[in-house]
């Protein structure tokens, strides 16, 4: 039997998290994985993140994965990777597979930070090679550089759905249509408006008939729904596609927590336990953090474990209630900063009309995954300027303020709450340095310049595709639905480490187009 | 398909190129990388057949949790091939049921 002070278990960002604040006020700690690489999905994760500084806003999640790393090595923390814990006893006695070895390990405190594990949907065809879950197609293009499929039809809108359809766009396949039986796209509109703009239609009230194909996978049959989820009939469209992806949700994995004994209720959330606001179970000693104790993201997971840790070394008497308190106190204060907001947790499920400052939503976005011309105007971010300014097309309430730290000029506002919809500050005046472009993890922000020259006007968007076009290339401008608008001439390329990887396009277009223009296509381009 | 530059990731890593035998064919794969992302690169998609109504089965959660793509590897039947890593020389088969032949 082998001792610690706290046994994690699961090296994704709640594991981590809570190693890392343990750590930090010396208790012996070991945390186990099943895989054989730590970090959970965050290395997946190639989109910029959400929040504010503190949540480490717009970095790439596979960065923050390495930060992490970094951080539990100095600390000398404990991780076995390829062990599966495989029992957890009321006296927190675990029992671990490691190889072909049960081993049992004990320790004073436990914090369980397994994750969740994707939900699925069966119909006609499911179970054909060629259908797999949209983290399954995450961990072939972003670990293994392998391409899932060449054109792929995905089953869910919400941000998993919307963040992989991107994905794999930027990996080269088509996306097909995205599909979700619900009435309305379940994820940020943002991430909906990227896909959108590339082209890729969206089906809502629709939902998969079946698979086709004998040995694999060669089509898909989808078919509209009505309000209480029957098939209608006649509405049946075909598309040809190698391959479906499937992101219908999450389920917390929360075995371990059931079988420890601890007090267990279903919630939307999932199958969760009943946690104390520090994560603390029923049991005295094993707190949970991360998605085990409800799906939300992985910025919180990272609060939710650094709590738990914390809290951790509170019960083994390393710190004082004190000292606990101070530590605790700013990270329930990050967390409720993140849980604001449209999608806040209390509001899962229901029905949003109106945003926090009283704007009627976009019906559009949320049906078709962009905004309609006709509703521009009433977004605060949304203004017409004289000279190059920022066109902010976020019109959700979502934790999010790079932005308005991105601007040296200090154009962008968002204040104290971080949910509220950007405004321009009229007073200071835009240089186009695109910092807030390159900032906006949802890639929302637009420069326009309508005085760019008589009878043209210059749009600067967010690129992350290859190939990269070049100064003087001429293609097509698409606007927010994919659509051909108008020829376009690539008049500026900025690719500064500082955008990491987001590059910034200036296209020259035809006046009447500036509200119009939000992509760029090359001649002989793919991503359609 | 491999992906040979991603505008995020840029270009993966120089990778060892091994030989294995997919059911007695020689292929080749990086070495480290997962058995079922070898097989993937080479346009192979069913790795096994169930055994009551012999339906084919491949990839589905890639991350060794379904168990869905299971192969005879070695001759050791039921080997999650989504996280086991591709060793040189290494004899992959289609798993029929639970064995390499076809019954």
């Amino acid at each position: 039997m082998n001792r610690y002070d706290l046994i994690i278990i699961g090296a994704g960002p709640a594991g981590l998290s809570a190693a890392i604040s343990a750590a930090k006020n010396g208790l012996s700690v070991i945390v186990f994985d099943e895989n054989s690489k730590p970090g959970g999905q965050l290395f997946k994760q190639i989109h910029k993140f959400f929040g504010s500084k503190e949540h480490k806003a717009k970095i790439r999640g596979f960065r923050i994965g390495e930060e992490l790393l970094k951080e539990a090595e100095e600390l000398k923390v404990t991780v076995v990777l390829d062990a599966i814990v495989t029992g957890l006893y009321q006296d927190k006695e675990i029992s671990v597979k490691i190889g072909e070895e049960i081993c049992h390990y004990k320790g004073d405190a436990v914090i369980v930070a397994t994750g969740a594990t994707e939900n699925m949907v069966p119909f006609e065809g499911w179970t054909l090679p060629g259908v797999i879950g949209a983290g399954a197609s995450q961990t072939m293009m972003n670990l293994h550089h392998i391409k899932p499929g060449n054109r792929v039809l995905m089953l869910g809108t919400g941000n998993v759905g919307l963040v992989v359809s991107f994905q794999l766009l930027q990996a080269g396949c088509q996306v097909a249509a995205l599909v979700d039986a619900a009435p309305k796209i379940g994820g940020y509109g943002v991430h909906a408006a990227k896909v959108a703009r590339c082209g890729v239609p969206f089906y809502l009230s629709h939902t998969i008939i079946k698979a086709e194909g004998e040995d694999c996978v060669r089509g898909v049959v989808i078919g509209k729904v009505d309000s209480s989820f029957q098939l209608i009939p006649g509405t049946e469209k075909h598309f040809d596609v190698d391959t479906i992806c499937l992101a219908v949700g999450l389920s917390p994995m929360s075995q371990l927590l059931h079988m420890a004994g601890c007090k267990m209720q279903d919630t939307p959330l999932g199958y969760v336990p009943v946690i104390d606001e520090n994560g603390a179970t029923s049991v005295p000693g094993i707190y949970a953090a991360g998605d085990v104790s409800g799906i939300e993201e992985a910025s919180s997971a990272m609060i939710e474990g650094r709590i738990a840790g914390t809290k951790a070394a509170e019960y083994l008497g390393f710190l004082s209630e004190d000292a606990a308190k101070e530590i605790t106190a700013g990270l329930e204060l990050a967390l409720d900063r993140l849980r604001k907001g449209m999608f806040a947790p209390e509001n899962r499920g229901k029905k949003i009309t109106l945003t926090d400052e009283g704007i009627p939503v976009s019906d559009s976005l949320l049906t078709r995954g962009y905004l309609d011309e006709d509703e521009l105007d009433r977004f605060p971010g949304i203004a017409k300027g004289k000279g190059i300014h920022p066109v902010m097309e976020c019109t959700q309430n979502i934790p999010c303020n790079p932005c308005q730290d991105a601007c040296p000029r200090k154009c962008i506002k968002i204040g104290e709450n971080i949910t509220s919809l950007p405004i321009i500050d009229e007073e200071n005046s835009c240089s186009g340095c695109g910092m807030c472009v390159a900032s906006c993890s949802g890639q929302a922000i637009f420069l326009l310049n309508e005085d760019y020259e008589p009878g043209y006007a210059s749009v600067t968007l967010p690129y992350e595709f290859l190939p990269l076009p070049v100064k003087g290339d001429t293609g097509m401008a698409l606007d927010r639905s994919g659509k051909k608008v108008c020829q376009a001439e690539i008049i500026e390329v900025k690719t500064p480490k500082a955008f990491d990887h987001t590059s910034l396009l200036t296209m020259k277009v035809p006046l009447d187009m500036a509200m119009k223009a939000r992509f760029y296509k090359s001649r002989g381009c793919s991503h359609e | 398909m491999r992906i040979e530059e991603h505008p995020i990731l840029g270009k993966p890593e120089e990778r060892k190129v091994i030989p294995f035998t997919y059911d007695g064919t020689p292929l080749t794969g990086y070495e480290g990388e997962p058995i079922a992302m070898a097989l993937e690169a080479a346009g192979i998609m069913i790795h096994r057949y169930t055994k009551k109504y012999h339906k084919p089965r491949g990839v589905f959660c890639a991350i060794g949790r379904c168990t869905d793509c299971v192969m005879v590897v070695d001759g050791i039947p039921n080997v999650r091939t989504c996280i086991t890593p591709l060793k040189e020389g290494m004899a992959i088969q289609t798993q029929y049921g639970v064995s390499a032949q076809e019954e």
